[in-house]
């Protein structure tokens, strides 16, 4: 199959998710046949309401989440040449919660927004893991990658939950939240991410070449003009960077930075420049899908989203463990 | 190192360097229990404890005393030394030291069967949830165990696949807890923090007999798990069974830790840190390293059970994170200095 028409096929499923996304909810009377009239065309109706400022910034948050995360996958699957790698397997999406959560909690040590206590958790716990598995040194040892980021990210959550123990009246908000319900999403979740998404989806465009050439190994890298360890580096901080910001967004969604580099890779191949925007398309079908899904499950209750990715990536995780048999 | 030199004659200096830290450690757990006993809601004086414990003639307080903190030590002491133990074990099995009883499965599926029990199963009474715990541990690791069994896995991927296990279960757990809210799962929620609270003489009953026994047959095993964690191919080469020995040894250490989280929750940390201050304190070789681990878990169970009733009583905060939050730093530190020592 021809790479454009691979591509024009991730867009279609794209469209198709996001517009199940926006048909499927409570109201009834929004469905297929008119939610496109009612997304462009203003009738001041509830339903264009329901449409506009329920729906709408609702899609956008699951879409954008998607991008973030599934590139953030890529890039820490790129720098530790590890495709078991990804932020929530590494512990730096529960860095971003614990940032999150210590915001929440005392709001005196918040000396800066929700994003950047996001962004600063996630850097940290990532420098932990790779630290732990020897990335300081040079050396990255991937048994000891995953097992650290497994420890790292137990301890964080640990404290999430101990954190909200703290104050009391905000344990169903702090369930929810841990759960990544994206339900009462607002535009001012969704606009900042679309530039955390835009500029994610140009950084790895321009790092894609070095990731290419760093798969080769390190020293073939450094022959070809690549620092690796600078560019695990930036990797990395790209990785935690996106994560943050969708992780103060959301909620920490588990697994898409795992499974969306993953499924890419079988169907574009190993070259990081045709798997960017694969990649960024898939992960915002997927999590639009998770999200179309939470709102099925138990209809008409909502699912948190969190969950419903959980319930998919897990297994695939293991699949993907069971596959992946020549790790070093 | 130091066990290995049990036959000379004469103790060397690193033998007995190793005995007095047992004897220290030994020590420092009856203070801590002592102390674990006097603190809380009503603080309690050691001169009253000893009086009450012995039935000494002078001033007594039975009912806090042996109603309460008692068993509640007790508990403290067999969870922990249990948790060492089976993190020891797996640790020298998987030969990683960042390996613990978590990365089997046994907290993942404990939890997941004592919540399931709590919403499926109402009309159980909650004191059938160490059953349910225990059970669904064994699950989870025997899962893992049989996937690594049946695809002849190496133990770097038994590892993974344990991760992976975990992870299914841990979803199902936050899918249970979330689609539940209505629904009284805050004894459940209690115990997936690692707490101690309201501990009694009957969760002492059930636990201790399983815990003892299987106590010592770690220690028996000591020596093959010596050699177990020397590699597959010298292991091999000097007459081992090596996937069946991995297999009797991951055995135990799962039904060590099974048992401890169905009693105390999940407490995960505990397996993790307490052999490598073990390994740090004594050496690797496990006939001393075992005993030493399981101290130093008794230690640090009691202590943070003690710390979280002491903070700010009446209030209590669960053992679990207490032990996690003093731990962490220093588990960190160690993890980072010996980052680039080991070769695999």
């Amino acid at each position: 199959m021809p790479v454009a028409l691979r591509y024009g096929l991730l867009v279609a499923a794209v469209l198709v998710a996001a517009l199940m996304s926006l048909t499927i909810g409570q109201r009834t009377d929004v469905g297929l046949h008119n939610v496109l009239q009612l997304l462009f065309v203003d009738d001041g109706s509830l339903a264009r309401s329901a449409v506009v400022d329920l729906r709408l910034p609702r899609t956008l948050v699951a879409a954008l989440v998607g991008v973030n995360l599934g590139l953030a996958g890529l890039a820490l699957q790129a720098v530790t040449r590890n495709s078991l790698a990804s932020e929530s397997v590494l512990g730096i999406n529960q860095g971003a919660a614990l940032g999150v959560a210590i915001a929440a909690v005392m709001p005196s040590l918040m000396i800066v927004s929700f994003d950047v206590m996001a962004i600063i958790g996630a850097m940290l716990a990532g420098l932990v893991t790779f630290s732990i598995a020897g990335g300081l040194s040079g050396r990255l040892d991937s048994m000891r990658l995953i097992l650290a980021g497994v420890t790292v990210g137990a301890f964080s959550f640990a404290f999430v939950r101990f954190a909200f123990t703290l104050e009391d009246n905000i344990s169903r908000l702090v369930l929810s939240w841990t759960a990544a319900d994206i339900s009462s999403s607002t535009y001012g979740q969704a606009l900042p991410l679309i530039w955390w998404a835009l500029g994610g989806v140009a950084v790895s465009a321009f790092m894609a070449h070095s990731f290419n050439l760093l798969a080769l190994g390190d020293g073939a890298s450094q022959g070809l003009g690549v620092d690796p360890r600078r560019l695990r580096l930036m990797g990395a901080g790209l990785a935690a960077i996106l994560t943050g910001a969708s992780v103060a967004a959301a909620g920490p969604v588990m697994f898409v930075g795992l499974v969306m580099p993953h499924l890419c890779r079988l169907w574009f191949g190993n070259n990081h420049r045709l798997l960017v925007p694969a990649v960024a398309l898939g992960g915002a079908g997927l999590v639009l899908l998770a999200d179309v899904i939470s709102k099925l499950v138990r209809f008409p209750y909502e699912t948190p989203l969190g969950i419903i990715c959980a319930l998919i990536g897990a297994p695939y995780f293991l699949y993907a463990t069971l596959r992946a048999r020549n790790m070093s | 190192m130091s066990g290995a030199t049990a036959s000379s004659p004469r103790l060397n200096p690193a033998l007995s360097r190793s005995i007095a830290i047992v004897a220290v450690l030994v020590v420092a757990v009856i203070v801590a229990a002592m102390w674990s006993i006097s603190v809380g809601a009503v603080p309690i004086r050691t001169e009253v404890i000893i009086n009450t414990l012995f039935n000494l003639d002078g001033e007594q307080q039975t009912y806090i005393v042996m109603r309460s903190r008692v068993p509640r030590t007790l508990i403290a002491l067999l969870a922990g030394g249990a948790l060492a133990l089976s993190g020891a074990i797996i640790q020298g099995v998987i030969r990683n030291p960042l390996a613990s009883p978590n990365i089997i499965g046994i907290n993942s599926g404990a939890a997941l069967f004592a919540l399931g029990m709590v919403l499926f199963f109402p009309k159980v009474p909650e004191t059938w949830m160490p059953l349910a715990a225990c059970i669904g541990g064994i699950a989870a690791a025997s899962i893992v165990m049989f996937v690594s069994h049946v695809r002849s896995l190496t133990v770097i991927h038994l590892a993974l696949v344990g991760v992976a296990v975990g992870f299914v279960f841990e979803s199902g757990v936050d899918y249970l807890l979330v689609v539940n809210t209505d629904r009284e799962t805050s004894a459940a929620m209690i115990w997936l923090t690692g707490s101690l609270w309201g501990r009694t003489w009957a969760h002492v009953g059930m636990s201790w007999l399983p815990l003892l026994a299987l106590s010592a047959v770690a220690l028996v095993l000591s020596y093959r798990l010596d050699l177990v964690s020397l590699g597959e191919g010298v292991a091999t080469g000097l007459g081992l069974n090596v996937p069946r020995q991995r297999l009797l040894l991951l055995f135990v250490a799962t039904l060590l830790a099974s048992v401890a989280v169905a009693v105390v929750g999940v407490m995960g940390f505990i397996g993790l840190m307490a052999p490598h201050i073990a390994r740090r304190m004594v050496g690797g070789a496990h006939r001393l390293m075992l005993p030493t681990s399981a101290l130093v878990g008794m230690l640090l169970v009691v202590l943070a059970d003690a710390m979280g009733r002491a903070i700010n009583p009446p209030l209590e905060i669960s053992a679990g994170i207490l032990a996690a939050l003093i731990g962490a730093p220093f588990f960190i530190y160690i993890m980072v200095t010996t980052a680039s020592e080991r070769d695999e």
